[in-house]
């Protein structure tokens, strides 16, 4: 049982207060131009998953609090939760400890 | 009521015997059906002891008999029954079930009595049950095996499940720790002084109903006094303190990701009578802790021998438990065998206690600790380099009258002199293992510790720190030295106290100086070969240790593997006594080390949890969430018919007396069809979504346009998701320009909220609308059928129904009766139909008031069997009934509602990948079956080409059958491969029974196919 | 026109007798209206329209609430409120609000109905209640006014500490799980499962 902060709200919770929408930084590829994605960036955009040991860079949702998407950074050995980040953020340098050290720009459709 | 014969006397020699025993008090219970006594303070186990019962059950394979071997949660041989009728429990430990007045026990695995067990033929034909035996041997004709099965299972396999409901009640509770310490004994209580001192919010738990673990039966001082003086003394402190909370009685069964911690907490089986007052049977506990503190001690490991499973053999410390705590003595005259200086105690223990000890058998040439030289000053016989090699029974192996010994060299067979000493009671001990089980639940790995000979905690990645007995350190005052700084600094690192600390601040202790210990594996026996002397290594399961030779020899090399092939720690004591011993013996068996061979993996629980815990308040009539709609009352006591729709209770039919189900379906469906219907339609998903983006919004998530959409007008719209597939259907209203009202089914009322937000949230984060569900604000009710109109013109209100001003697919807000209301004229029946909305505390009046406005117009009340039925006829979809997750609207013929002209929605992208664009894909078409009396079952398959038994090609299978009342026939859904293109080919559906149904396909709406009935 | 019968999520339960040996007091608390508030305080015209409209400032610390006179504000989230306000108030207090937020990037929605709440009180209140949820009601956090969205008993549910001496907690409930949350507290709440956690306690045995 994952013990999780959301960052949008401060929340601390168990996992099961909390939603896993799975890996991050996906971008969807008929956002930017829809009339121009070939089968293979569906298929990639859809299916097509990292499965790292180590570092994982995930949504959550704080289904128990604010209801807010975020962004974590979670190590897939230890289950230790690195950083945590705005949904809309990209994705911090790797392996920073400390999500604010970070220098993060808004961006839109970064999520999913 | 029979005496008591081995209960030692209180104040016989100097020692403490029966601490913890109130003499005073008698209490009644039975074994195997024999009324006994004990005293309150008593196990089971003591009390059996006591009157001289040794032979408590039978083994698991070899049906052997089996007496007590320890004192606790190791304890594999002693697993009897509590309890009756429906609080009948088996596999209870006896040595951790406490006496009670009136507990009733019995002993398991034998038939047709303990003493005279016709299983015991199977010890006779051990040699043809070698391991992996029901593999090898079961394994041909394949058919065969439910026939063995039916008496594998009534021969083996333990104690039998009660067959009444369980009348007692269990709950689950939360608790938020600093310092979470388990295990209740001298380290863990040094370290919850020193966090509690610290400031930390500290739990201390132990399995046991005392507090103390082992402080009354090991040697050393603490502050000069001996150990429960000060256990005592600090118990009574952190009792006293206001952030510290003890419980006993409660066991640690697993340690889970990020410190959560399973604690299982035993209220009432000490004491059945607290469960009247309403407490319950077990609580478990979901505790999160900050820091772990694992203080759990550590458990002795029996030796290996021959018959080493007699009754009478035990462990030594088990022993001098007996005698200390329950003052009861495990025999009349006893041998202690050791490799280490721990059991030297036992020796001390029941000498002063005035138990006639025959020897002390040490298999070490020399041993020098001072415990040894303790027990030589106190006149104890002590022979060395000696070992024993095997025990004499008389009673058929039940009771022990002698042990052989005989010199004794690692690795060599026994030779020399073999001695035969009188004795009935083995007291033995191969050295301690640290209790790592919490430890390795989660991340914790373990060393071997040549030293210790056993393996200890060595790395986690979770904050769980070892201390005490459970980190291999046995020296009392090292012990406490080491559980009290790592109390101060769990409890730091959690709290971040500064409170500075000094060597004063823990007591300080005394222990013997102890030798080092010899390990031994395996002890031959004597004679050319070892037939007919079994070497236990795992008691519960009868693993001897030419078992696992065997295992070895036919190729096993993995731990893993090898506890597999011969269940080696497996069941309920999951290898607490077994699993160094095994491993030694594997190490000369693959001629590799221990650290090599590695450990099986320990799961939780540590010790078996109840059912009952599990489910907690989940039972009975709690046993499933269930929402109600708001006249749900009106609903029983109109004799609805329930079906669960996701959590929802939703009328199926309302059968009148004398109707069956069928019956009053029908009823139902022709009373919308010819007069009126009301249907309590609550459960409806109901969204409003509010923005300045709220059109585009819908735009992208649904296939169709709602951009266009006029206020006050409703649009039927489908939801696919990102892989093209249906999702969720259902019609959207516009209340406003910025203001909608979306309508989802209800299974999707939660998740389709869920999923407009995310869309919000995380890929259009640009868009302003605000999206709340308002599902449970509203009642909702479909008055549908061609007096639907009359029935709301009987109301008073401000609301026009008439055609002219209330078209198909527009709302109105108003007021009907008084109750104000949303109203929609929309149709899932093809019949005239409103739907009435209203707040749902008003919804159950309402309600009456519609069946009271409709009584002259023939309103009747119909459940989602007729809703199936009518929207079937006209051929309407169900998500979830007509697609499955791998349908799109195409397949549905649902191509009109799918907008070719938006760039993008969700889905559309994938339903040009060439998989969904394909031709002759499954597509949904209606069935009418040549027999018109003849109803499909769902799901039946249609077949390319009959055959006489399967394989045959299947090309689709049916998604809806009903009876129609309305067509007077039986009518069906299905997808069928390239359906549309073979209206009025004839299908085959071989059916489960052999039967075979004909259908030809049609187009699916089989009533009114112009949709007249419905602009009235 | 026939009188309006209202009929609040626990109202047939209001005859029962509630068994005797309870450690807490239960009740449902129906004359509450509520409006689900939605805006972003990153808005001052919205800040400024909400604040005017209800008479009292939008809690912005999260899982807190705020209380003046009958209206009281519960934070939900970082741009959602639930204002309750006592029946029969809700429809003029809705017009004002919607009136002052204007063309604000906002929504002010009726939910009176959609949720009913459940008052546990007394000594034992908060033990009781964390038989159902893993958020830590001993913590030094939970102060009157604190509010929480939790999962209680397995369902979604938001608690509000009304007010200590005695401990008084408002568990708000989806309507339609309000018979079930009823039985599951009348079940764990008997005096004789009660859960004393941390605190002065009888020394175990030794």
């Amino acid at each position: 049982m994952l013990m999780i902060t959301c960052p949008v709200c401060g929340a601390e919770g168990d996992e099961t207060d909390f939603h896993c929408g799975g890996q991050a930084h996906i971008s969807r590829p008929a956002s930017t131009d829809p009339h121009n994605v070939s089968d293979d960036a569906q298929r990639d955009y859809l299916y097509i998953r990292n499965n790292p040991k180590g570092l994982h860079r995930e949504m959550w949702m704080c289904a128990r609090g604010c209801g807010k998407w975020f962004h974590a950074e979670r190590d897939t050995v230890t289950l230790e939760f690195k950083s945590y980040y705005g949904i809309t953020e990209s994705a911090p340098p790797s392996s920073s400890p400390n999500p604010a050290a970070s220098k993060t720009t808004k961006k839109k459709s970064a999520g999913r | 009521m029979s005496g008591q014969p081995y209960r030692l006397p209180a104040n016989v020699g100097s020692g403490t015997t029966g601490r913890i025993l109130d003499r005073s008090r008698r209490i009644a219970f039975s074994f195997d059906g024999k009324s006994l006594s004990g005293h309150p303070g008593d196990t089971v186990a003591s009390a059996l002891f006591a009157n001289g019962i040794r032979l408590v059950g039978r083994s698991f394979k070899y049906h052997r008999p089996r007496g007590v071997i320890g004192s606790g949660a190791d304890e594999p041989n002693a697993l009897i029954s509590v309890g009756e009728s429906g609080r009948h429990e088996p596999n209870q430990r006896a040595t951790q079930v406490e006496l009670y007045d009136g507990l009733v026990s019995k002993s398991q695995n034998n038939w047709p009595n303990l003493k005279f067990d016709i299983g015991q033929i199977n010890s006779k034909f051990s040699r043809l049950i070698p391991a992996g035996f029901y593999y090898k041997t079961f394994m041909w004709p394949q058919s065969a095996w439910m026939f063995y099965e039916h008496f594998i299972r009534n021969a083996a396999g333990l104690g039998t499940a009660a067959s009444e409901p369980d009348p007692d009640t269990y709950e689950h509770m939360h608790a938020t720790c600093d310092v979470l310490v388990v295990g209740g004994g001298v380290a863990g209580l040094a370290a919850a002084q020193s966090a509690a001192a610290a400031g930390a919010r500290v739990m201390v738990v132990d399995e046991c109903a005392r507090l103390g673990g082992l402080a009354d039966s090991s040697s050393g001082l603490i502050e000069s006094s001996p150990q429960t003086e000060w256990v005592q003394s600090t118990v009574s402190t952190l009792a006293a303190a206001e952030n510290v909370h003890l419980m006993t009685r409660t066991i640690a069964a697993g340690h889970y990701h990020h410190n959560w911690c399973l604690l299982l907490e035993r209220v009432t089986d000490h004491d059945p009578s607290l469960a009247i007052q309403g407490a319950p049977r077990h609580r478990l506990w979901k505790v999160r802790a900050n820091q772990i503190v694992m203080a759990t001690g550590a458990l002795e490991r029996p030796l290996t021998f021959a018959n080493n499973d007699r009754p009478g053999v035990l462990l030594a410390s088990a022993a001098r438990i007996y005698v200390n705590r329950y003052g009861v003595s495990p025999g009349r005259r006893g041998v202690v065998f050791t490799n280490n200086d721990d059991a030297y105690q036992t020796a001390l223990d029941l000498t002063r206690a005035g138990v006639p000890l025959a020897r002390v058998v040490d298999v070490r040439t020399d041993p020098r600790g001072e415990l040894v030289e303790e027990a030589r000053a106190a006149g104890i016989e002590v022979v060395t380099g000696m070992a024993v090699t095997n025990v004499d029974t008389v009673a058929a192996g039940a009771k022990i009258q002698s042990v052989k010994v005989a010199p004794y060299k690692a690795g060599s067979r026994i030779g020399g002199r073999e001695e035969r000493i009188e004795c009935d009671f083995v007291a033995v001990s191969g050295g301690w293992n640290p209790a790592v089980h919490l430890y390795c639940h989660t991340s914790g790995k373990v060393k071997f510790d040549e030293d210790l000979q056993s393996f200890k905690p060595d790395r986690s990645f979770d904050q769980i720190t070892p201390v005490g007995a459970a980190n291999g350190t046995y020296d009392l005052d090292g012990l406490i030295s080491e559980a009290s700084n790592t109390g101060a600094a769990v409890a730091k690192k959690a709290v971040g106290s500064k409170v500075k600390r000094s060597k004063s601040d823990r007591p300080l202790a005394s222990s013997p100086k102890a030798g080092k210990l010899e390990p031994v594996w395996f002890v031959p026996a004597t004679g050319a070969l070892n037939e007919g002397n079994k070497h236990f290594v795992d008691f519960q399961n009868d693993v001897t240790a030419a078992d696992l030779e065997l295992a070895a020899r036919e190729g096993y090399r993995s731990v893993e593997h090898i506890k597999r092939y011969t269940t080696l720690g497996m069941a309920t004591d999951q290898g607490k006594t077994s699993n160094i011993n095994a491993l030694g013996v594997l190490t000369g068996a693959l001629q590799s080390a221990i650290p090599q061979i590695g450990t099986t993996t320990f799961r939780p629980p540590y010790t078996p949890i109840s059912f009952g815990a599990i489910a907690g308040t989940n039972a009975g009539n709690r046993f499933l969430v269930v929402r109600r709609t708001p006249p749900y009352e009106w609903h029983c006591e109109n004799r609805a018919d329930f079906e669960p729709i996701g959590q929802w209770r939703r009328p199926y039919c309302y059968p009148k007396p004398g109707d069956s189900r069928h019956d009053a379906i029908n009823r139902e469906i022709l009373s919308v069809r010819n007069e009126v219907g009301l249907l309590d339609a609550s459960t409806l998903g109901k969204i409003e979504l509010k923005g300045p983006d709220a059109a585009k919004l819908l735009d992208r998530v649904y296939t169709n346009t709602f951009s266009t959409l006029k206020v006050g007008k409703g649009r039927y719209g489908l939801m696919l998701n990102e892989e093209g597939f249906l999702m969720d259907d259902g019609v959207t209203v516009r209340l406003a320009d910025d203001h909608f009202l979306m309508h989802t089914t209800s299974g999707g009322a939660d998740r389709i909220a869920g999923w407009l937000e995310e869309w919000l949230q995380t890929e259009w984060s640009d868009l302003k609308v605000y999206v709340t569900p308002v599902t449970e604000q509203w009642a909702q009710f479909a008055i549908a059928g061609p007096n639907a109109r009359n029935v709301l013109e009987n109301l008073d209100g401000d609301i026009d129904f008439s055609a002219d001003s209330f078209e198909f697919m527009s709302m109105k807000v108003g007021r009907l009766t008084g109750y104000p209301v949303r109203a929609f004229r929309i149709s899932f029946s093809g019949e005239l139909s409103y739907e009435i909305a209203t707040p749902s505390n008003f919804g159950h009046s309402l309600w009456l008031a519609l069946l009271e406005a409709g009584e002259n117009h023939g309103i009747q009340a119909y459940g989602t069997e007729a809703l199936h039925v009518l929207r079937a006829e006209k051929g309407f979809i169900v998500v979830g009934d007509e697609s499955d997750g791998t349908v799109t609207p195409l397949d549905l013929g649902l191509g009109w509602a799918v907008s070719k002209k938006k760039d993008d929605y969700i889905g559309k992208r994938s339903l040009e990948r060439a998989y969904l664009a394909a031709p002759k894909r499954k597509q949904l078409v209606g069935l009418l079956t040549q027999d018109p009396q003849e109803v499909l079952p769902d799901g039946a398959y249609a077949v390319a080409e009959l055959k006489d038994k399967p394989p045959m090609e299947m090309i689709g299978q049916v998604t809806s059958a009903y009876w129609s009342p309305t067509v007077g026939r039986s009518i069906a859904m299905a997808l069928i491969k390239d359906g549309r293109n073979r209206l009025g080919d004839v299908v085959d559906f071989p059916l489960d029974n052999g039967k075979v149904v004909k259908a030809t396909i049609v187009d699916p709406v089989f009533y009114d196919k112009e949709g007249a009935k419905q602009n009235v | 026109m026939s009188d309006l019968q209202f009929r609040s999520a626990l109202s047939h339960r209001r005859d029962e007798d509630l068994p005797m040996d309870l450690c807490v007091s239960l009740d449902e608390v129906s004359d509450r209206a509520m409006i689900d508030l939605r805006g972003s305080l990153d808005d001052p015209k919205f800040v400024a329209a909400a604040t005017a409209a209800l008479g009292v400032a939008l809690p912005a610390q999260p899982r807190s609430s705020s209380v003046k006179g009958d209206i009281t504000v519960l934070w939900m989230s970082v741009d959602q409120w639930l204002v309750t306000t006592p029946r029969g108030s809700e429809q003029a207090l809705l017009s004002k609000l919607v009136k002052r937020l204007g063309n604000t990037f906002s929504f002010a929605c009726d939910v009176s109905d959609a949720r009913t709440i459940i008052r546990v009180s007394g000594g034992d209140a908060r033990s009781v209640l964390m038989k159902g949820t893993s958020v830590d009601l001993q913590s030094p956090v939970v102060k009157p006014g604190w509010v929480r969205r939790l999962l209680f008993a397995e369902v979604a549910a938001a608690c509000q500490f009304v007010h200590s001496d005695p401990d008084t907690f408002d568990v708000y409930v989806f309507r339609s799980y309000a018979d079930y949350v009823w039985e599951w507290l009348l079940a764990v709440a008997r005096k004789g499962a009660r859960v004393q956690l941390y605190g002065k306690q009888e020394p175990p045995l030794v």
